[in-house]
């Protein structure tokens, strides 16, 4: 089976990309992509929160999504939401009360998979502002289309065609806990069952890929002091 | 909600007493720009610029096409947009939806730099009279606020223009036919003249002065200035809002000034773009 990109494999995901500590005013950021799709995210925190966020017994979580082009929309305000309650259960948000996480995420280049893309990069800003949390979240996204295939990490072509999108996210505790399932379009139990294994499989090898990045970067920061 | 933190008094001293001596905290000379890298992306019209080393401000910008109906008073005119809202991601002082007044400025110094100085030639973005024309829509995107948005954004805007292609159209008749990318090659926009803002920012009732300030000489200055201009020499817009008043002769050494900044600048921008070129046909 070809895919509209030249993938051969319904399971196999796009090259994955990753840089961490792009920007400098922000006290953690990353740039994430899956193929095209390329998300850059950062995070301020913990910081003065306004009183009426203001929550006291712990931080306040706020996500804010740029697009790519154009004014944020309705479509914005939803992947905010989803990326607000996906995220916050990964931060130990009780050690920091009266506090806010303002988390910006900054859309580059739309090829599909938008959720997922963001979440991952999150993920890594959040681990590059050394915010305190008890676990990672990464996502995949996957779809079934028109003939009924399922197909992971999608592309904007691919959308087209699908006759449900699902998204999911684990945290990479022991138990491997979902965080996130979201899901459009209309599929039997079995098609969602299918899709939820698939999606664990390949949030797994996005788990591994975020640890070797971040092990890359530590190392290659500790030989810089090393050598000066 | 979270303000930028105010230099100490020590630090302002120290910045101040340095200017003096004609030394500046990141090693630049008064005049100096700092140094202008410009990459870009993979599609036509996304571009990202950056000014300075490692304290950066960064800004990048991407340039889509639509067609839409044009204004009833303007029928055979295209449409220029420009986006400049500033996310938080800049500096944590923007907020989103209540734009700060140095939001607006630079917004409307971009602008009128680039919309109303006419770089732009949107009569040539008409494909119907009154009925299709192109709407040409600039967003920016600010990443990182160390000093002088509005010029790294108006070099951002202006490459974006320039290297930015949209699809090639047919008109028979009535018949109006977009050709895909793929299938005919994409036409770049006309673009008359290419303006670039050069900012001042002024010390010690106006004595002294910098070209293109960092953040901390945002901060403490008495009074700014930009200027936009082209290569030609022409002023296309100058923008004094508030301040210290200037003297005559100061306002013209500083046009003098943006004379071989926009120059340097010009040559940079057409440069980064003729390589680019060259690589995108060699692939």
């Amino acid at each position: 089976m070809k895919r509209s990109d030249g993938r051969t494999e319904p399971s196999q995901l796009r090259a994955f990309a990753a840089s961490q500590s792009l920007l400098n005013r922000a006290d953690g950021s990353a740039k994430f992509s899956f193929g095209e799709s390329t998300v850059i995210a950062s995070v301020v925190g913990p910081a003065e929160v306004k009183i009426r966020d203001e929550k006291m017994d712990e931080a306040t979580v706020e996500v804010i999504v740029r697009p790519a082009v154009g004014f944020p929309s309705t479509k914005d305000k939803l992947l905010e939401r989803a990326l607000r309650q996906t995220v916050e259960p990964t931060i130990l948000a009780g050690m920091m009360p009266r506090t806010l996480i303002q988390i910006v995420v900054q859309i580059v280049q739309e090829d599909g998979n938008m959720l997922s893309t963001a979440v991952n990069a999150i993920s890594l800003a959040m681990l590059d502002a050394g915010l305190p949390m008890n676990s990672l979240a990464a996502a995949v996204s996957a779809i079934i289309d028109q003939e009924g295939n399922l197909l992971l990490d999608p592309n904007s072509k691919e959308l087209e065609n699908a006759s449900s999108v699902h998204t999911f996210a684990f945290d990479n505790t022991t138990s491997y806990n979902l965080l996130l399932s979201h899901c459009i379009g209309t599929y039997s139990q079995e098609q969602y069952l299918d899709c939820l294994d698939a999606c664990k499989h390949a949030s797994e090898r996005v788990h591994s890929f975020i640890r070797t990045a971040v092990e890359k970067r530590i190392e290659k920061e500790y030989q810089q002091l090393q050598s000066s | 909600m979270v303000r930028e933190a105010e230099p100490s008094l020590n630090e302002k001293q120290f910045v101040l007493r340095a200017l003096k001596d004609g030394l500046r905290t990141d090693g630049r000379r008064p005049y100096d720009f700092r140094s202008i890298q410009i990459s870009f992306l993979s599609e036509y019209g996304h571009v990202q610029i950056q000014l300075g080393r490692t304290r950066v401000t960064r800004v990048s910008a991407k340039v889509t096409a639509e067609v839409v109906r044009p204004r009833p008073d303007k029928p055979t005119e295209g449409l220029l947009l420009f986006n400049t809202e500033i996310s938080p991601m800049a500096s944590p002082a923007f907020e989103i939806g209540r734009p700060s007044e140095e939001e607006v400025l630079i917004s409307r110094t971009i602008e009128k730099a680039l919309r109303r100085s006419r770089a732009v030639d949107t009569e040539g973005l008409c494909i119907v009279a009154g009925e299709k024309v192109w709407s040409i829509r600039v967003d920016l995107h600010f990443f990182d606020h160390e000093g002088n948005l509005v010029d790294c954004a108006s070099i951002a805007a202006i490459t974006a223009l320039l290297h930015f292609r949209r699809p090639d159209v047919t008109v028979i008749g009535e018949e109006v036919t977009i050709h895909p990318m793929d299938q005919r090659n994409p036409v770049p926009l006309s673009v008359h003249h290419i303006p670039i803002c050069v900012s001042f920012s002024f010390f010690a009732d106006g004595e002294l002065l910098v070209v293109d300030p960092s953040i901390i000489e945002e901060q403490i200055r008495e009074g700014d200035m930009t200027i936009a201009m082209n290569i030609h020499k022409e002023i296309c817009a100058l923008s004094k809002a508030g301040g210290i008043p200037l003297e005559m002769d100061q306002i013209i050494r500083c046009s003098k000034i943006a004379t071989t900044k926009t120059a340097e600048i010009t040559e940079l921008i057409q440069k980064a773009l003729a390589d680019d070129k060259a690589q995108r046909q060699s692939k």
